[in-house]
């Protein structure tokens, strides 16, 4: 059963029946996450870099962003088992429009946040495809782990 | 390739925009005219009017007692944001199906106008620019020729992807390339024949390239700024993902900040359940 993963959400599962999946990922990142010996899974859509924007919006809605959202995956994983040695990590996402620089290149700022966050925390990234002007789509099954990224106008590509 | 008039001839097999909204844009544009004059030409249309109904009492719009008349509607949404829900609900119809050549499911090419159209509209009263209404229904109209183009496009798919992938063109500029013209130009071409403002078919030929509109250039960045956003948050986005141009020196002109910037995008997510149904009601 295919458990949708909404711009500015997560969902974190331990049964064998789901399959994480988020669509659309523009300058967004999609982060998977999973343990396979606990066999827990879990997926992230964050939006934006940084929670300072708005402390309180990000109380409401922490996935928004990558400082609020990341540590809540890891920790939601490990509410059902996971242990973080064990953990494989996917990355896709941070596309950017054509001639974009600066602030305005926030697919950019995101890829910058995810890999400061994750190396503070020494979790090393598996597998990223990031950056470019595609549209993607990542879904993970919690069954085994498997991950399927999907590359606008191309076929799946399963991970 | 493809003659090109065959293609500009298929601009007639879109719906007709119904004379209401001709009628309703003529009252907009009118300094004289009077919500008594909008309550009217309304009234006398009754999808226009159940649909109006519908959109101004879904969750969207918040309200505690559900509108039961068109003039109870504009009283308390006001003139300007009872125009937008009833050009909404007639543009619909031409943007709701499936667009294989841009990798758009049924719904997709909908969900990003009307998403455009309201970050435009958010956009432009935070800019504190007079005609909102001209911004929001070229927003939600600016793809219009994708309707078109589509299955020209679907055709000729590895040809412009394989120029886009190239590197050095934008997924417009390959569709031009490839076929002769561009879902821009064509969507403009539209609205000319539906008779639209001059303006408005400034603002759709030129979305992509904010700087060459003659017209109404400032309008043209700010639903060139709305539509980079939609792509930026993959609302409804397409095989075309993000491939288009960015014209970060007409954009920087407008004074946003980054934080104006991230705050529309933010407000925008928070709401994005109630935009779901209204996007499910059209």
């Amino acid at each position: 059963m295919n458990i949708v993963v909404g711009v500015a959400d997560m969902k974190v599962s331990n049964d064998p029946e789901k399959v994480l999946v988020t669509y659309s990922l523009g300058s967004c990142i999609g982060i998977a996450i999973y343990d396979s010996v606990a066999r827990v899974g879990g997926l992230l859509h964050f939006m934006l870099p940084d929670s300072e924007l708005d402390q309180s919006k990000a109380r409401r809605r922490p996935f928004m962003f990558a400082d609020t959202g990341i540590p809540r995956l890891f920790k939601t994983a490990y509410e059902l088992g996971a242990k973080k040695n064990r953990m494989r990590v996917i990355v896709a996402g941070g596309a950017q429009v054509l001639d974009q620089h600066g602030f305005f290149n926030i697919g950019q700022r995101n890829q910058a946040a995810l890999r400061n966050i994750l190396q503070r925390n020494n979790v090393m990234i598996d597998y990223a495809h990031v950056g470019g002007s595609a549209n993607r789509t990542l879904r993970l099954a919690v069954r085994d782990g498997r991950a399927g990224l999907k590359v606008s106008g191309q076929g799946e590509q399963i991970l | 390739m493809t003659d090109l008039r065959t293609i500009i001839k298929d601009i007639a097999k879109l719906k007709p925009i119904p004379q209401v909204v001709n009628k309703i844009l003529a009252i907009q544009q009118d300094p004289d005219s009077s919500m008594e004059d909008l309550a009217r030409v309304i009234s006398h249309d009754a999808i226009t009017t159940a649909n109006l109904l519908r959109a101004a009492n879904s969750a969207y719009y918040a309200r505690p007692k559900a509108f039961e008349s068109v003039q109870q509607a504009i009283v308390y949404l006001g003139m300007d944001e009872v125009v937008d829900i009833v050009l909404m609900s007639s543009s619909a119809k031409n943007l709701k199906h499936p667009q294989k050549g841009y990798g758009l499911k049924a719904g997709d090419l909908w969900r990003n106008s009307l998403a455009s159209a309201l970050i435009s509209r958010e956009l432009s009263q935070k800019l504190n620019m007079a005609n909102s209404h001209l911004i929001f229904t070229s927003a939600l109209l600016k793809d219009i020729g994708k309707a078109v183009l589509g299955q020209y496009v679907w055709a000729s798919t590895k040809d412009i992807c394989a120029l886009v992938e190239g590197g050095d063109r934008s997924f417009q500029e390959a569709e031009k390339n490839i076929l002769g013209i561009d879902h821009a130009e064509l969507g403009a071409m539209a609205a000319e024949a539906w008779q639209f403002s001059p303006e408005m078919v400034d603002i759709i030929r030129h979305h992509h390239q904010p700087a060459n509109a003659a017209l109404a250039r400032q309008e043209t960045v700010v639903v060139h700024l709305s539509d980079t956003i939609c792509m930026m948050m993959g609302i409804g986005g397409g095989s075309d993902g993000l491939a288009y141009r960015f014209d970060q020196t007409m954009i920087e002109k407008l004074g946003l900040s980054d934080e104006d910037l991230q705050v529309v995008m933010v407000d925008f997510a928070e709401k994005i359940d109630e935009i779901e149904q209204l996007i499910a009601l059209n």
